[in-house]
């Protein structure tokens, strides 16, 4: 059915639309492809096998135990929360969503600093018992758990939809054939929500092969890590690159489980009937173990490292202009950034959807090691730099550069609600607008977008969030004096001092929050029967 | 227009905002407010600085105040400037380097980012081996890197040689910082460079056996394990030592009652030092602003901010210590030239790997 279109759009060449979309994907794959050449450079391999396996296999051990720690701690937050009526519901529905806030440095800022030998807990464990038990949280094990309390929210949010695209009918055929509260869970509900808590998953294991700021805070060696040091140390970023290959295997894998599970999720909405989930009351000892639960995960995620750190920074006189000045600084970056990734964004779901490769290479961007994508990214800022007078000395040019760096990394970010939300518009919607005489990129901005606005809005405001917390691209390609609040606690903690890190941490934390907590109620109002 | 319909509210208010947010920008110029108030505008010097204390802050404001040349900064690693210098090539703003560390100091001379500054000053200042031979680099700042130990459980003479940190002495009473670390590196640098690296190699191996625990954190976590009592001896920097000493933190002077710093040393000739060193940028823009931004480093003035807000020692021949750690700064130095650091990098980071040292 899609034959007219295609035949016409043949015979005119490319739309803008295509054009678009060229340009987009081209941003978001050059530092990767420069990164990729750098590593099929010929360099003296520092690297021995031993060593290279050590960080595959930490970085393996770590994915594992975070896919499996946020899918259940994210199920059943999300089952609770998604099918159950308990006490303290309402709140922590949305409350659930906030770990996402904190940048993971910061969770391991308190962590590190809550169980360390002399600090409060195994001090006061020391003065009551005599001895201290051996609570280390700088261990592949306190970074398993931290970051599998960082990224639940991934799985309990996707959780969170699937459930909203469910129709009642299935469960209530379940229940009237008789089975059981628990049968129903087993044999209905989780085979239901398997490609949901695939995709969650994925996007957690994803974003902990990429994370760097944690686990190098709690001395963990992975393949990130090993980058950052066959870099510092060796001086080699061909050796830099090589290791970051397998994390780019990885995240290929992991987009592909993540697209897979979501057409199947797409299917199951189209046929939905807006019969909303009716949900089951958990009354006594339940209900109130439901809350207890909710109210532990909010606890352990945000609160009690982010509660510590606010208790350390009170011991401390902010440096209150600089904090304001790196706040201002980031909220232009992520303004800016956010409406670039945008656009960029949309012009790749859009005009490249006969390209569905293009797109899909766009995507390996978001799971490539920050510090990766920074060597990647100097040599298109290279040419820029040297091109172009005065590049290298301005305000405006670096801007430009930091928005561009943002863009290409955060690109896939915002391309999967894009495409999801394009996918609800469907193509009769299209097609009735160009046979009213639209041309292709007419029918995009006057049919599609407008009716995938709420997801254009999720996606902007995802790429706000990403770039609050963005480190390694932000350090290495600044202009001169423009810090931003995660530089400035990045700062302060080289230099080991947590109590001034702990005010650039917290403000990041309660800008990003709102921003959180609005984008949940989303995925909670679409769960009412409300779609935009 | 549709497009604009679509967004309507939403769009006008981000543009507005980012507008707003624009106007101070670009008012300000992207530095720290000191465009009307300096003396006389002299021009500009343009760091790249990997060093992140307060004190710089303030040794920069007396530099501008002195001569009325504005400082343009950016703080980032070693490694990232490095490349980040090479990326911009002859496009490079950067006139004045700053590495805390001779190695990667080195290491950036030697990827031709730096070129010799030409000043009797600097040159009559810092003591040979405290700076490039070829004059590229000169440090500027100097700290030792030696043991915080719990001095209910050591006695100072079982800590005075790097070679005792080895010994059986300390079989799991040691905690050190990982090997991905600059000071460590440099550290191992000097001892290959004195002892050749086979005995290098049996003292890291010696180092790891007497480990307390993997190694994790910085400095300061070190010193507060021995205060916890998790290990007897910990490797540090002396800077972070004073600074927990004089903490203002009750916590922290309660944890440093027992603690002590010995300076161990090498072959009898004094303990391991490494310093902060300015380099001059291969194409620096401001050549005479970057001397001159140089010298001020090595002045009185800046000496004692260094010392005071940053505990670090005076590396200028001359210069006033404070009171405080006036006896620590008198240990004698290893007088090994800091130079010798950097081309030994890669093959300590090799012995780290083979014995172990995370």
């Amino acid at each position: 059915m899609s034959l007219p279109l295609r035949a016409r759009s043949d015979r005119r060449g490319p739309s803008p639309l295509a054009w678009a979309a060229l340009l987009a994907a081209l941003v978001a794959i050059a530092p990767l492809a420069a990164a990729v050449m750098t590593a099929l450079q010929p360099g003296a391999h520092s690297l021995t096998a031993p060593t290279f396996l050590r960080y595959a296999g930490a970085s393996a051990a770590l994915a594992a135990m975070v896919a499996v720690g946020a899918t259940v701690l994210g199920a059943a937050a999300g089952v609770l929360v998604g099918l159950h009526r308990f006490p303290g519901r309402g709140l922590m529905a949305w409350l659930l969503a906030a770990p996402l806030a904190a940048p993971t440095f910061v969770l391991a800022y308190g962590y590190a600093d809550l169980f360390d030998v002399a600090g409060p807990i195994q001090s006061s464990l020391r003065g009551a018992l005599g001895v201290s038990p051996d609570l280390n949280v700088r261990s592949l094990w306190g970074a398993g758990l931290i970051l599998s309390l960082a990224f639940y929210p991934y799985v309990y949010l996707t959780v969170r939809a699937a459930l909203a695209h469910q129709s009642a009918s299935t469960l209530e055929a379940a229940r009237t054939l008789g089975a059981t509260r628990a049968q129903t869970l087993r044999r209905i509900i989780l085979p239901l929500l398997r490609p949901a808590l695939a995709a969650g998953a994925a996007l957690a294991v994803m974003e902990t092969l990429a994370d760097y700021g944690a686990v190098s805070f709690l001395g963990v060696q992975t393949l990130t890590t090993g980058v950052v040091r066959a870099w510092s140390v060796f001086g080699s970023t061909a050796e830099a690159a090589r290791l970051a290959l397998p994390l780019v295997g990885a995240a290929a894998v992991l987009l592909w489980i993540e697209r897979r599970s979501r057409q199947g999720r797409v299917s199951d909405a189209a046929r939905a009937k807006a019969t909303p989930l009716a949900l089951e009351p958990l009354g006594g000892w339940r209900g109130l173990a439901a809350l207890v639960f909710c109210v532990g995960l909010i606890g352990l995620g945000l609160a009690l490292p982010l509660g510590w750190l606010a208790h350390q920074g009170l011991s401390v006189e902010p440096d209150t202009a600089a904090l304001v000045r790196a706040g201002r600084n980031v909220l232009i970056l992520a303004v800016l950034g956010g409406a670039l990734t945008l656009g960029l964004a949309t012009a790749l779901a859009l005009g490249g959807r006969r390209t569905p490769f293009l797109t899909r290479l766009a995507g390996l961007g978001y799971a490539t090691p920050g510090a990766v994508m920074a060597v990647g990214l100097l040599a298109p800022a290279g040419f820029l730099w040297r091109g172009v007078e005065g590049a290298a000395q301005g305000l405006g040019a670096g801007v430009l550069l930091l928005v561009l760096a943002y863009a290409s990394r955060l690109t896939a970010a915002a391309l999967e609600p894009i495409g999801a939300g394009l996918e609800r518009v469907t193509p009769a919607m299209a097609h009735a607008a160009r046979s009213l005489g639209e041309s292709e990129t007419g029918a995009a901005l006057r049919v599609e977008l407008p009716m995938a606005r709420g997801a254009l809005l999720t996606a902007a405001l995802l790429v706000f969030i990403d770039i609050l917390k963005e480190l390694p691209a932000t350090v290495m390609l600044r202009p001169f004096g423009f810090d931003t609040l995660a530089v400035i606690a990045d700062r302060y903690a080289k230099d080991e001092r947590l109590a001034q890190a702990a005010w650039p941490s917290l403000l990041i934390v309660l800008i990003a929050a709102p921003v959180v907590i609005w984008l949940n109620r989303q995925v909670s109002r679409t769960a009412r029967g409300v779609t935009q | 227009m549709p497009l604009a319909r679509l967004f309507n509210r939403r769009l006008t208010i981000g543009l507005g905002l980012a507008a707003m947010l624009s106007l101070p920008l670009a008012a300000c110029q992207g530095e720290d407010g000191k465009r009307d108030d300096a003396p006389a505008d002299a021009g500009v010097v343009n760091l790249y600085t990997a060093r992140h204390y307060d004190s710089d802050l303030q040794v920069y404001e007396a530099f501008t105040e002195a001569t009325g040349i504005r400082v343009r900064r950016i703080e980032m690693p070693a490694s990232e400037m490095i490349e980040r210098l090479r990326a911009e090539g002859d496009a490079s703003p950067a006139d004045v380097i700053v590495i805390a560390d001779a190695g990667a100091m080195g290491r950036a001379a030697e990827a031709g980012l730096l070129q010799p500054a030409a000043s009797d000053d600097l040159v009559s200042r810092v003591p040979q081996n405290f700076r490039d031979p070829q004059n590229r680099w000169f440090g500027f700042t100097r700290r030792a890197r030696v043991v915080a130990y719990d001095s209910a459980k050591v006695r100072p003479e079982e800590i005075d040689t790097y070679e005792e940190l080895a010994s059986p002495r300390f079989r799991g009473k040691l905690c050190v910082r990982n090997s991905d670390n600059p000071y460590n590196i440099s550290l191992l640098s000097a001892l290959i460079e004195h002892w050749g690296p086979e005995r290098a190699t049996e003292w890291a191996r010696g180092v790891v056996a007497n480990m307390a625990r993997p190694p994790q954190g910085g400095d300061t976590d070190q010193i507060r394990a021995v205060g916890a009592g998790q290990c007897e001896v910990a490797i540090t920097n002396s800077y972070y030592f004073l600074r927990m000493a004089g903490s203002e933190n009750a916590a922290d002077r309660e944890i440093m009652q027992g603690v002590r710093l010995g300076f161990p040393s090498l072959d009898g000739r004094g303990s391991h030092n490494n310093v902060s060193a300015a380099g001059l940028a291969a194409n620096a823009p401001n050549r005479a602003n970057a001397i001159r931004f140089m010298e001020f480093l090595t002045e009185a003035q800046a000496q004692g901010v260094f010392a005071e807000v940053t505990n670090e020692f005076p590396t200028a021949e001359g210069a006033a210590v404070p009171e405080r750690m006036r006896d620590y700064a008198a240990r004698p130095v290893d007088p090994l030239p800091m130079s010798a650091y950097g081309p030994r990098q890669a093959e300590a980071q090799r012995i780290f790997e083979a014995v172990g040292w995370r």
